[in-house]
């Protein structure tokens, strides 16, 4: 093949776009390269982890640290981890499910409310989940751990919901008040006219319609859920997975390998519904949360 | 905003009130809104007052009432050593953080804005760390620069730039560092999502027209893409600014504040008021500064962004 002089505008934007995809595979060690360590440590026996220098892909891979956490046993090398991390995930599960129900059917209505109808009251309703909204939940723990405490729901599902529901239905609000915002009135109002009631427009109409909000503000919801820490640290005794993830080492004979298949199994879950509704969740994110 | 207040009245001339429905349009609004306002009474107002109200008492642990001390709580904490040092620490830590996950959130948007091969599936890693929970980028982040287990040791020594396997955590600005990388790992994330839906709304014709006009790529960020971006920059550096501050998820789980109190941001401070000296009243003291201090900004930033009326928005 004959070699071709090619023009200095044609060679410098080769060089960029070379620069281009070095960049871009530099962004991707820097997301995958925590994570290929954290899955690549969950294969390895406890000896094979500390090796110097380290193994980057398991010499002799192990589901060991895995079936010891799923049959609740005690892993290799000790740690007698297993009941704790299958149980803390299913309160997990539980919380993130309960407060993201509590926050469809307290947050859809009001959201609807705001973006259609004016009451007595409802710029100060909207201004008031605003300033919910600005209220850091480290703010207010002293209160809530005294009330639970009184009401015994210290190390509750249902008093992490409560909680929870604190810094997210301000959330729910505004990404689905954006949502209903953008749906034509003359939906509404077809329905009307049609004789249904204005909760069955709601029900029938506006809610299938709205799905993309929901679903967005359904993994918003539950992504803070199944994280969050703080108040799952000093409001209950490690009952959801982060608290666990966090004490292992002061509560069990400690093994990394161990505690890397448990954070594996904790945050699959998160990971797998933030992709599969990429395209919602993004969106929420930019309407709703930024706003 | 016209519409609503359009819609409103359109639906009242229109409509009768139907049959099963003795509640005006005004009267159905405000039950529909109430759960959810009662709610956020409950639960985020409450609880602000009585903190505040706490802030202002010593609280005993036992049943016994609380006794008014008036304002001995503010000066226990602020007249506290560990308070300036602390808040120092917090100050440093939330310029490293805010500035990081900033900058790398502004490059990784710019990137993922290029049409390259592979965007769609960069796109989605993009939402892999953000997906992360903060505490599982810290428990991930505390064992990858572990000595003896970490890989990040090993990289760094093979290619040269430390000596020796390094603990990290032990080392108080080396500390720091990486409880601020850790949580920005998370928050670059966050913040490229945005700056990369605030991109994708820039109509492509102005950057073409840029282009044919014959601006270099460093004229067409500073004189278009930048611009456009800027009200969403400002979002971005205040929510970071504020999680800044109220960091407490990595650095609780890699280093519990230290070595020392090297890493003792305020929100550390907190928790050890409440639930290690068992202090409501100072605890809530301090929970009340940082909670104006998150409200005031972020309040600032609203009016900044000229949102000070969000119902006309």
């Amino acid at each position: 093949m004959a070699s071709r002089t090619l023009s200095r505008p044609v060679l410098r934007r080769r060089a960029v776009t070379a620069l281009l995809y070095a960049a871009l595979v530099l962004f991707a060690v820097w997301v995958l390269f925590p994570f290929w360590f954290l899955v690549n440590s969950s294969f390895m026996t406890p000896a094979e982890a500390v090796a110097v220098p380290p193994h980057w892909i398991p010499e002799e891979p192990t589901l060991g640290n895995y079936s010891a956490i799923l049959a609740g046993q005690v892993a290799p090398g000790g740690a007698q981890v297993g009941l704790r991390v299958l149980t803390a995930l299913g309160e997990s599960l539980a919380v993130g499910i309960l407060t993201v129900v509590a926050n469809l059917a307290l947050g859809g209505t009001a959201a609807y409310s705001m973006s259609r109808f004016r009451f007595r009251g409802s710029r100060l309703s909207y201004f008031s989940v605003l300033f919910a909204r600005l209220v850091p939940p480290i703010a207010i723990v002293a209160a809530f751990f005294v009330a639970l405490r009184d009401l015994g729901l210290i190390n509750s599902r249902y008093g992490l919901v409560i909680v929870y529901t604190s810094f997210t239905l301000p959330i729910t609000i505004l990404v689905l008040k954006n949502y209903f915002d953008g749906l034509p009135r003359e939906l509404d109002e077809a329905a009307l006219v049609d004789g249904a009631s204005r909760l069955q427009a709601l029900w029938y109409v506006i809610r299938p319609i709205a799905r993309p909000g929901f679903i967005a503000a359904a993994c918003l919801v539950f992504l803070e859920s199944w994280g969050e820490f703080f108040y799952a640290l000093t409001l209950t005794n490690q009952l959801t997975i982060p608290p666990v993830l966090a004490g292992f080492r002061g509560f069990f004979q400690f093994n990394w390998t161990t505690l890397a298949a448990a954070t594996v199994l904790a945050v699959v879950p998160p990971v797998l519904l933030a992709l599969v509704f990429q395209r919602y969740v993004v969106r929420g994110l930019a309407q709703g949360v930024a706003k | 905003m016209t519409t609503p207040r359009r819609e409103t009245t359109a639906a009242r001339t229109k409509a009768p009130p139907q049959a099963g429905s003795r509640l005006s349009d005004r009267q159905f609004g405000l039950v529909l809104a109430l759960p959810a306002i009662i709610s956020l009474v409950l639960v985020v107002g409450i609880p602000g007052i009585q903190t505040l109200i706490y802030s202002f008492q010593r609280v005993p642990l036992s049943d016994d009432p609380a006794t008014f001390v008036g304002t001995d709580n503010y000066g226990k904490v602020l007249g506290d050593e560990s308070f300036v040092e602390s808040l120092v620490v917090t100050l440093q830590y939330t310029a490293g953080y805010v500035l990081l996950a900033t900058v790398l959130g502004l490059l990784f948007a710019l990137l993922l804005d290029q049409p390259l091969r592979g965007r769609g599936i960069a796109r989605a890693l993009l939402i892999i760390p953000w997906a992360t929970p903060v505490i599982i980028a810290g428990v991930m982040w505390k064992w990858l620069i572990d000595p003896q287990v970490g890989g990040l040791n090993a990289v760094l020594f093979e290619i040269g730039v430390i000596e020796d396997y390094k603990p990290f955590l032990a080392d108080r600005e080396w500390a720091l560092v990486f409880t601020i990388l850790a949580a920005a790992w998370h928050q670059a994330s966050f913040s490229a999502l945005l700056f990369l839906a605030s991109l994708q709304t820039l109509p492509n014709e102005i950057v073409e027209a840029a282009k044919v006009d014959g601006a270099t790529a460093w004229q067409r960020f500073r004189g278009v893409v930048f611009p456009w971006i800027r009200p969403m920059l400002l979002v971005v550096v205040i929510i970071n600014v504020i999680y800044g501050v109220l960091q407490f998820d990595t650095v609780w789980v890699m280093t519990q504040g230290g070595p020392g109190d090297a890493t003792t941001l305020l929100p550390i401070l907190l928790y050890r008021q409440l639930f290690i000296f068992s202090d409501i009243g100072a605890g809530s003291a301090l929970a009340v500064m940082l909670g104006v201090v998150a409200v005031l900004v972020s309040s600032i930033a609203l009016i900044l962004l000229g949102r000070d009326d969000p119902l006309a928005a």
